[in-house]
């Protein structure tokens, strides 16, 4: 192996005439890894929602399901997509059925402290102007529990942009394809795209949720410091 | 250095069964074994682990006791979640390679102490902060120097915590470090590798397994330790004192202000 060979030269960390000549390339991995964090995370946010129902109403499955993500949580990824993979082979389920797991232990646990979070007079409030307990839920609880269930989403969301590179060991992924690519060829550029668009991704996913949850609390914006 | 991504494994037939592959001593002794990788990767979470708990624990410990960097604290761990490990591993490479460090290791061993260090450092935070005030006031009352009480009240009762965190932060670190076998490493990650690479689904499930064994252990391990480390006086203390703590619940009913809006909490406001 030539230590750095021609690192400077022929084959520099980014060569920019690839991001013109290979636009179309890294259009593909832009569009698949967007397509890929947003399909795990709004799936994983169903599931989180109902798995978070089931928990607030019958109490004692809040610990079965706790823990049952959080088993899920530390399944190791490279394990996780290896095993799918000798399941479903290339099949899209290989990649995402992981990507979703990963979601729910950050997602539930975020939605039950939002709802727990609601303070008890508020419900005797609501109880007390003769809300059914259903629209208690729905136009009292749920409300408050938003910045809890946006913050969730925004770690959610930040954690699977990282995991989607690494879903390119079984053919997904889109920038950790192109991460891979450059790694296989040592050819930097498409793996410096790869790595920095990802890391730019995440930061600007990150960025939207900010915003999101101050925009939908417009009553948080205006507390002191 | 282990930088050539040569098929070593090529030799392991397709249509053998799981029980046959760990059943062989051949799978695991010899320098590209099943042994020899888990030492490798064994090896590379421990310093993985050690780096992050030299860097992370003493800062967060002090920052914490003198309540200083809080809303910092709460943007730097919202910004480290934000760093895709791979990413940074993949882009470290070329970087290493450049200053004579070879493919690996270094690339993925400052991605995993990166991915570890904010995590571990808020946790720290937390525990050092969530320490009974009464006990803080009381030694201070006792004439305890500020060292005194950070490193005798606070760092002793709030052990456990910190435990915690550097467990939930080890199994995380063996968790990942799996991808070091796609960017020129070895490891135990490499049985996945070679197994995809080769359409071997033995090698795969195989590669699979030891890794979750090897997540699994780390968990109990650390719970183990957890238990070993703390203090004695502490466990005593558990036992009989909890009851009579005077401090209002923290959990259900008291309203905390969320994570996004008001930084690590705000909740207490304690005077100091």
């Amino acid at each position: 192996m030539t230590v750095g060979g021609g690192f400077v030269g022929a084959n520099p960390l980014l060569r920019w005439s690839y991001l013109v000549e290979q636009w179309d390339t890294v259009q593909t991995a832009i569009v698949e890894h967007v397509q890929l964090t947003l399909a795990a995370v709004s799936i994983g946010f169903l599931i989180s929602l109902g798995l978070a129902a089931i928990g607030l109403r019958f109490r004692w499955t809040i610990g079965p399901i706790t823990g049952f993500s959080a088993f899920l949580y530390t399944i190791p990824s490279v394990a996780a997509f290896g095993l799918l993979r000798s399941v479903f082979g290339t099949s899209l389920l290989t990649a995402i059925i992981p990507l979703v797991g990963f979601t729910i232990l950050i997602l539930v646990t975020n939605i039950l402290d939002g709802f727990r979070a609601v303070p008890a007079p508020v419900k005797a409030a609501a109880d007390g102007m003769g809300l059914s307990p259903l629209r208690r839920v729905l136009t009292v609880e749920t409300p408050l529990a938003v910045p809890y269930m946006i913050n969730g989403l925004r770690i959610a969301t930040v954690t699977t942009v990282g995991l989607v590179a690494v879903a390119a060991i079984v053919g997904f992924g889109g920038f950790g394809r192109l991460i891979f690519d450059g790694l296989n060829r040592t050819f930097w550029t498409p793996m410096t795209i790869g790595a920095i668009g990802s890391i730019l991704l995440a930061l600007l996913f990150d960025l939207l949720f900010f915003l999101l949850g101050s925009a939908l609390t417009p009553w948080a914006r205006k507390r002191p410091a | 250095m282990t930088g050539t991504l040569t098929l070593a494994q090529a030799a392991v037939p397709r249509d053998i069964t799981l029980t046959e592959w760990l059943g062989d001593p051949d799978t695991w002794l010899g320098s590209s074994g099943i042994l020899a990788n888990l030492a490798d990767t064994v090896t590379l979470c421990l310093a993985v682990i050690l780096t992050a708990v030299i860097i992370a624990v003493p800062p967060a410990a002090l920052l914490a006791h003198k309540r200083k960097a809080e809303l910092a604290s709460a943007w730097l761990v919202n910004i480290g979640r934000a760093i895709p490990t791979l990413a940074i591993a993949a882009f470290l490479v070329p970087i290493s390679l450049r200053s004579g460090f070879g493919f690996e290791p270094w690339p993925i061993f400052i991605a995993l102490t990166m991915m570890t260090l904010p995590p571990l450092f808020l946790s720290t935070y937390v525990a050092i902060k969530q320490v009974d005030a009464g006990a803080v006031d009381a030694a201070r009352a006792m004439g305890f120097s500020s060292r005194e009480v950070l490193l005798t009240v606070e760092v002793p009762l709030a052990l456990t915590v910190i435990f915690t965190g550097i467990r939930v932060g080890a199994v995380q670190v063996v968790a990942t470090e799996p991808i070091r076998a796609f960017l020129g490493g070895d490891g135990l990650g490499r049985y996945v590798r070679d197994g995809i690479g080769q359409n071997n689904d033995t090698l795969t499930v195989g590669g699979t397994v030891l890794i979750a064994a090897l997540a699994g252990l780390t968990a109990i391990a650390f719970t183990v330790l957890e238990r070993i480390v703390k203090p004695h006086g502490v466990r005593r203390l558990r036992s009989d004192a909890r009851p009579r703590s005077t401090e209002t619940t923290y959990e259900d009913d008291a309203p905390e202000v969320p994570e996004p809006a008001g930084g690590i909490d705000a909740a207490t406001g304690r005077l100091r």
